[in-house]
């Protein structure tokens, strides 16, 4: 966040003053959050009590606290251990600035959500004052020089432990944040999460984060699933949650195959719902529903690897023109083929072709999965805690989705993902240094429709039915603005797209009317102003900032740093 | 913009006060000082409330309001209160099926009313039903939701949760088949529908029961209800020279259908069910929708004096939208809920385990409502079979006949 | 025979409609290799433009005059959408990857039909009906008055205003191309912007032009179909759109009589289909289907069109 800098000047003569007023200002924020913040107290969940703050006014408590450590990393006991390395007064700074984006919020909040100005009480106005004091504050501390992140030598079980923080940090926060019920309380937990995460990039915790992961990669990998694996553990049984966080799974799952056409290989594909959907209609074809049309019921496996090989086979189909046609009339080629598979899907119903798809209405009643003797429809209590019909495919989805990823970075990292980005950097050069251009081409295009196969028949059971306009060319927009978002051919990145793609609509409904506006809204002002994505591969962030020759040496020297 | 009153001042003084002694206990009850605690149980509503067809889904959605506030206002079941959850399913079942799996997994909702569409009740029966949460359609008319997917040959109770107030598809469409052939002596038609499981379902009937009858149906066409120009399917159907067009579907494709078959030179009615019984019909079809025919499920709101209560009052609550056609049928669907809520909710300490008992109730349930008696059979459809035959007559619905369905 | 030429009434209307769009297309690639994927949003904001203006000052009149005041109405909006389009969008991007401006030009067009579905009737100081319906367009009694019979064929009146709107453009847009200052530079940047540039033609401003030709086109087209389908909606754009570029790329993308003829050799395609496709993969339902596989086919085996124009390679 770029934030106009005061005069150099002026930061020198008040220099003296940012350290003790940031301090005051700490400190009516959190005696203002153990006053009463809204004289309503149905809104909000409840800020109304004297003494006993109520969830937001915790964050703003936490948030106070930080700034605290980062005053007296500034000066005081925290500078000696911490303070040549992590840039205090930067930190302050964002932190600050998110703080008070958050107080404006909360006043912002509570005067809509009940009438008028009156409903705040005098901790919201102390709070606020206090956020403003800190900013000010901040404004005037003065930057220092600082050494070097990658010289520190803190021993590996502290690396670990503060992998161990982040990761519960994340689990904590997820569940938190969808605990949220109503609109405004989750958006400020955002503005909050917001306020945290930029505070780390610009102290550098972020920076020092990512050496650490770059030198304990598997505690980082295994630590992430294991925060994927006990998300279901803190819903206690309530399903609400856990069909959203399944079909952000799905969602991402999905997306992760599209990522290997698209962000891997450079094939820009514009039907690529269509692979889950045909997957979702071999699981539903091929189920127990009475609606089902096709007499075979093999086992729920084969069904997966049948609709695999499905999708699969007409990955190699919609893939095959990519010998003669490139560029955005390849684009144009899928996007005519999702739209083919739509209108097949919706006129396969025995009026018009055969009966196989039932036409508009779809397949409903898709049972449960059942494999042995586990029902994936009944809940089942592990540990004392209930898991709900959704906590089940989650697991099942959570291991479909770490298979994918796994395939994703072996392909990256192997002589054929090694094939593709040449392709997609320059396709003739890569042909005439040997690169079977063809094969590899089809061979994405097979890959990601087999995997986006496999998520769609856990997808129709999940669902409990499959219908055309599930898969229209909004979904492909979606999954490929996911990617876009994030970052193509992250894996990071497009994780992170696709959750918020599918999180911020359904915890905003109170915007839903607004959604899809905001969404090309998004994907226009992303392409103009952050074209590589939210987190972007470096070759990715070069490739759209060519003349930026400052960008270029600092990616040569970390790529000589990792090399090392 | 508002002033702070001095009572307000003292009040929030009071409370702060109040509150300040209470230190340390962020309690739950709200009320404070009254003794009797009313409990909340919620009836959900899944409708169309955006989209094309949200005049109709909105209309459901404001009757079902009406109706509960009505048995509040009237404290119907002591002890609870109720309130509306609506949601919107767009016409589509996709998003159908997320509200009800939304509803279902809140454990205040004891009742759904709703769908609107055929194609997405398919999807909401089976999330609602494991919950065993009673699900009251008054606009469902597709056979296959009571009676199961072989309701001709060897019907089956689909779901045992699942009731509707409107009369089905295998009534409508033979009505229709009838007054066509009986009254308006016309024996060669054609049929188009929009393949949805309403339309298809709508047309299916009404071929079968015009052969039946000993008349011609000379073509049969489909259409995509995304679609707006239907100059292909006209083409095609017009010289088999049909005496009127029974279409099946809703008033967003009907009635530019009629309006383009008309300008295409094909001049004669067409006829449809009730997803073309509403006012957007006759303004999408113009002018030329003059003569233009539906059928409708019941007798006419207006005319029954059952209704006229409703009428009244739904117009003195001030909604913003009329009550369409399904708004009798949605009040009388809620009611229906009520009625056997009285009974399940009394004794019950939460709203899940009264589930169960709603739905034994809803069966036993009789009464006279707005679009008169309201009553189940063991597949749950209406034990009412009445029908109304309208026709379009300087610009509006006009009523033709009522019918009772026999045989 | 009858139904064969009825047919054919049909796909030639069908595909004027679709060549009036295609021009769009076609006219945009051939200046600045981009493929305006927002153009069938043009078409729509065109349609509404028309409908504004009818509901503004005629709200219930049926005369004759009023026809050309809608269409100037169109065009008024559908040139403005296309040229802030190509301002605050496109041209920031236009040295950025292949990549950006596709996304950009699907988040254009998701934004406009939102921007219509959401705020249509909430523009203030007029009384719009809500755009989350389909609307009624208004029925001028000299477009849409009795059908014209030639025998056992059917000719509506709103198909001959179709038509003819596509012999006068293509009338005028030839003389402007070739007879005019603007339209020669206009060649001129399309064979070589850089050697254009040299010799002192305003290469920005060429391609303004370009756009809002588009957009003129597509607004006569919007209006047709509002007067043949008698209502319109803000999904309208979308599957048009498409069928328009099908029908530019049939003809060779960046050539314009190549955008007219694949515009009405794709309305034939798909009435004919309609009528002569046997069993059930015939009739209405399956003609888009048929439209986007003579798509794929034309890309894979004759990328550069029926007519043939620039080398289509793009990679």
């Amino acid at each position: 966040m770029s934030f106009p800098t005061l005069p150099d000047t002026f930061v020198a003569k008040h220099a003296a003053k940012g350290w003790p007023v940031g301090l005051a200002g700490v400190a009516l924020v959190i005696i203002g959050s153990f006053m009463s913040w809204s004289f309503d107290r149905q809104i909000l969940g409840d800020l109304s009590v004297y003494g006993y703050p109520g969830g937001l006014q915790i964050l703003a408590i936490i948030a106070a606290l930080l700034a605290l450590a980062l005053l007296l990393m500034v000066k005081g006991p925290l500078y000696s251990v911490m303070g040549h390395w992590l840039d205090a007064a930067l930190g302050l700074r964002a932190l600050s600035v998110w703080l008070l984006i958050y107080m404006v919020g909360i006043l912002v909040a509570i005067t809509t959500e009940s009438s008028g100005l009156v409903n705040i009480d005098p901790g919201g106005w102390v709070s606020f004052v206090g956020a403003l004091l800190l900013f000010a504050g901040s404004r005037v501390i003065p930057l220092r020089e600082l050494r070097d992140l990658s010289e520190t030598k803190v021993p590996g079980w502290l690396e670990i432990a503060g992998i161990a923080v982040v990761m519960a940090g994340i689990l904590f926060g997820a569940a938190y944040a969808l605990a949220r019920e109503d609109a405004w309380s989750f958006v400020l937990f955002l503005v909050f999460a917001g306020g945290v995460i930029a505070a780390m990039f610009r102290t550098g915790t972020m920076t020092w984060f990512s050496h650490v992961a770059t030198r304990q990669k598997k505690v980082l990998t295994l630590a992430a699933f294991a925060v994927a694996f006990f998300f279901p553990f803190t819903q206690n049984g309530s399903d609400a949650n856990m069909s959203i966080a399944t079909s952000v799974l799905i969602f991402a799952a999905t997306a992760m195959g599209l990522n290997i056409v698209v962000g891997l290989a450079g094939l820009l594909d514009l039907g690529y719902i269509a692979f889950l959907g045909s997957g979702a209609y071999v699981a539903a074809s091929l189920s127990q529903s009475a609606f089902a049309t096709i007499g075979w019921k093999p086992p729920f496996l084969v069904v997966m690897l049948v609709g695999g090989l499905v999708a699969a086979t007409l990955g190699l189909i919609i893939g095959s023109p990519t010998l003669r046609v490139s560029g955005d009339y390849l684009a144009i080629v899928t996007l005519g083929f999702g739209e083919i598979f739509r209108f097949s899907m919706f006129n396969l119903d025995g009026n018009n072709g055969p009966n196989l798809t039932n036409g508009p209405n779809g397949i409903p009643g898709i049972p449960e999965l059942e494999i042995g003797n586990f029902n994936f429809g009944d809940p089942h209590t592990v540990l004392g805690i209930e898991l709900g019909r959704f906590s089940n495919y989650y697991f099942v989805l959570l291991l479909l989705l770490g298979f994918i990823i796994l395939v994703f970075s072996r392909l990256n990292d192997s002589r054929i993902g090694r094939g593709w980005i040449a392709i997609r950097e320059d396709e003739k050069a890569a042909e005439a240094m040997g690169v079977n251009v063809f094969g590899l081409k089809i061979l994405a295009f097979a890959v990601g429709a087999f995997l986006a196969g496999l998520a769609g028949t856990l997808k129709a059971h999940q669902d409990g039915a499959v219908s055309p306009d599930q898969y229209i060319f909004l979904e492909s927009a979606f999954l490929l603005a996911a990617i876009v978002l994030g970052g193509m051919g992250t894996i990071a990145g497009v994780l992170i797209g696709a959750t918020l793609l599918k999180l911020l609509p359904e915890k905003m409904r109170f915007f839903s009317e607004y959604r899809l506006l905001l969404f090309g809204l998004t994907l226009v002002l992303m392409m103009r102003f952050r074209p590589e994505g939210l987190v972007a591969s470096r070759r990715r962030k070069l490739e759209f900032h060519e003349e930026d020759e400052e960008l270029a040496l600092a990616i040569e020297s970390e790529l000589v740093e990792e090399a090392k | 913009m508002q002033q702070r009153s001095v009572v307000r001042v003292g009040a929030s003084l009071i409370v702060a006060s109040l509150a300040l002694t209470a230190c340390g206990s962020r309690s739950n009850d709200e009320g404070g000082g009254s003794g009797t605690t009313t409990k909340t149980a919620k009836i959900g509503v899944i409708a169309p409330l955006s989209g094309d067809l949200s005049a109709l889904g909105l209309g459901i959605q404001h009757s079902v309001e009406l109706a509960v506030k009505q048995a509040n206002d009237s404290n119907a079941i002591p002890g609870w209160k109720l309130e509306v959850d609506a949601k919107d399913d767009e016409a589509k079942p996709d998003v159908g099926k997320n509200a009800a799996t939304s509803l279902s997994s809140d454990k205040d909702v004891i009742g759904v009313v709703g769908t609107l569409n055929s194609s997405v009740a398919l999807q909401v029966q089976p999330v609602l039903a494991p919950k065993n949460i009673v699900q009251v359609s008054p606009a469902n008319t597709n056979p296959s939701l009571t009676a199961g997917a072989a309701w001709q040959t060897d019907p089956k109770r689909a779901y045992p949760t699942y009731f509707r107030t409107c009369t089905t598809d295998a009534i409508q469409g033979p009505v229709a088949a009838r007054y066509l052939f009986e009254k308006a002596k016309i024996t060669k038609v054609a049929t188009i529908h929009d393949k949805k499981a309403y339309g298809q379902g709508l047309v299916g009937t009404f071929a079968a029961e015009f052969k039946k009858l000993g008349g011609q149906v000379v073509a049969a066409e489909t259409i995509n209800p995304d679609d707006s120009n239907y100059q292909a399917v006209i083409s095609a159907v017009k010289p088999s020279a049909p005496q009127a067009v029974y279409y099946g579907g809703e008033y967003p494709n009907a009635g530019p259908l009629s309006q383009q078959m008309k300008a295409a030179g094909l001049k004669v009615p067409l006829m449809g069910g009730d997803g073309i019984y509403d006012p957007k019909y006759i303004a999408l079809g113009g002018k030329t929708s003059e003569g233009d025919l539906a059928t409708s499920v019941g007798a006419p709101v207006e005319a029954l004096p059952s209704a006229q209560k409703f009428v009244t009052d739904y117009n003195a609550a001030g909604f913003k939208d009329p009550y369409a056609a399904y708004g009798g049928y949605s009040f009388d669907a809620a009611n229906a809920i009520i009625a056997a809520l009285k009974v399940s909710l009394k004794d019950a300490k939460d709203v899940e385990s009264a589930r169960k008992a709603t739905v034994d109730e809803l069966s036993k349930v009789k009464f006279d409502g707005v679009t008169g008696a309201v009553a189940f059979d063991q597949y749950g459809d209406t034990t009412s079979k009445v029908l109304t035959v309208y026709k379009v007559a300087s610009g509006k619905w006009a009523t033709v006949e009522t019918a009772t369905f026999t045989g | 025979m009858d139904q064969f030429l009825q047919q054919l009434v049909n796909g030639l209307t069908l595909g004027s409609l679709y060549a009036l769009i295609a021009v769009g297309y076609t006219v945009v690639y051939g200046i600045v290799q981009l493929i305006n994927f927002a153009h069938g949003e043009v078409f729509m904001i065109g349609a509404f433009g028309a409908l504004s203006t009818y509901l503004l000052f005629f709200d219930g009149q049926t005369g004759v005059w009023i026809l050309p005041i809608m269409i100037i109405g169109a065009m008024i909006a559908a040139v403005g959408t296309a040229v802030l389009m190509e301002r605050v969008a496109y041209r920031p991007l236009r040295n950025a990857p292949r990549l950006a401006p596709l996304i950009t030009a699907i988040g254009i067009s998701v934004f406009l039909q939102e921007l219509v579905r959401v705020f249509y009737d909430r523009i203030p100081f007029a009384d719009f009906p809500s755009a989350k319906q389909r609307i009624p367009f208004p029925q001028l009694d000299v477009v849409s008055g009795t059908a014209v019979q030639i025998g056992d064929v059917t000719v509506q009146r709103s198909a001959i205003f179709t038509i003819g709107a596509l012999v006068v453009c293509a009338i005028l847009l030839w003389y402007f191309i070739n007879r005019t200052r603007l339209g020669r530079g206009m060649l001129a940047v399309s064979q070589d912007p850089d050697t254009a540039r040299l010799m002192g033609i305003n290469v920005d401003r060429i391609i303004v032009v370009a756009f809002a030709l588009g957009a003129v086109l597509a607004a006569i087209a919007g209006v047709s179909q509002g007067l043949q389908n008698n209502n319109i909606d803000f999904k309208m754009g979308f599957i048009a759109g498409l069928k328009a570029f099908t029908a530019a790329v049939l003809g060779g993308i960046g050539n314009i009589q190549g955008a007219v003829v694949g515009g009405l050799v794709l309305g034939l395609v798909e009435s004919m289909a309609t009528q002569y496709v046997p069993g059930q993969f015939g009739g209405g339902t399956w003609k888009d289907v048929w439209a986007f596989v003579i798509l794929i086919l034309v890309l894979v085996f004759r990328p550069q069109g029926l007519l043939g124009a620039r080398v289509v390679d793009r990679a």
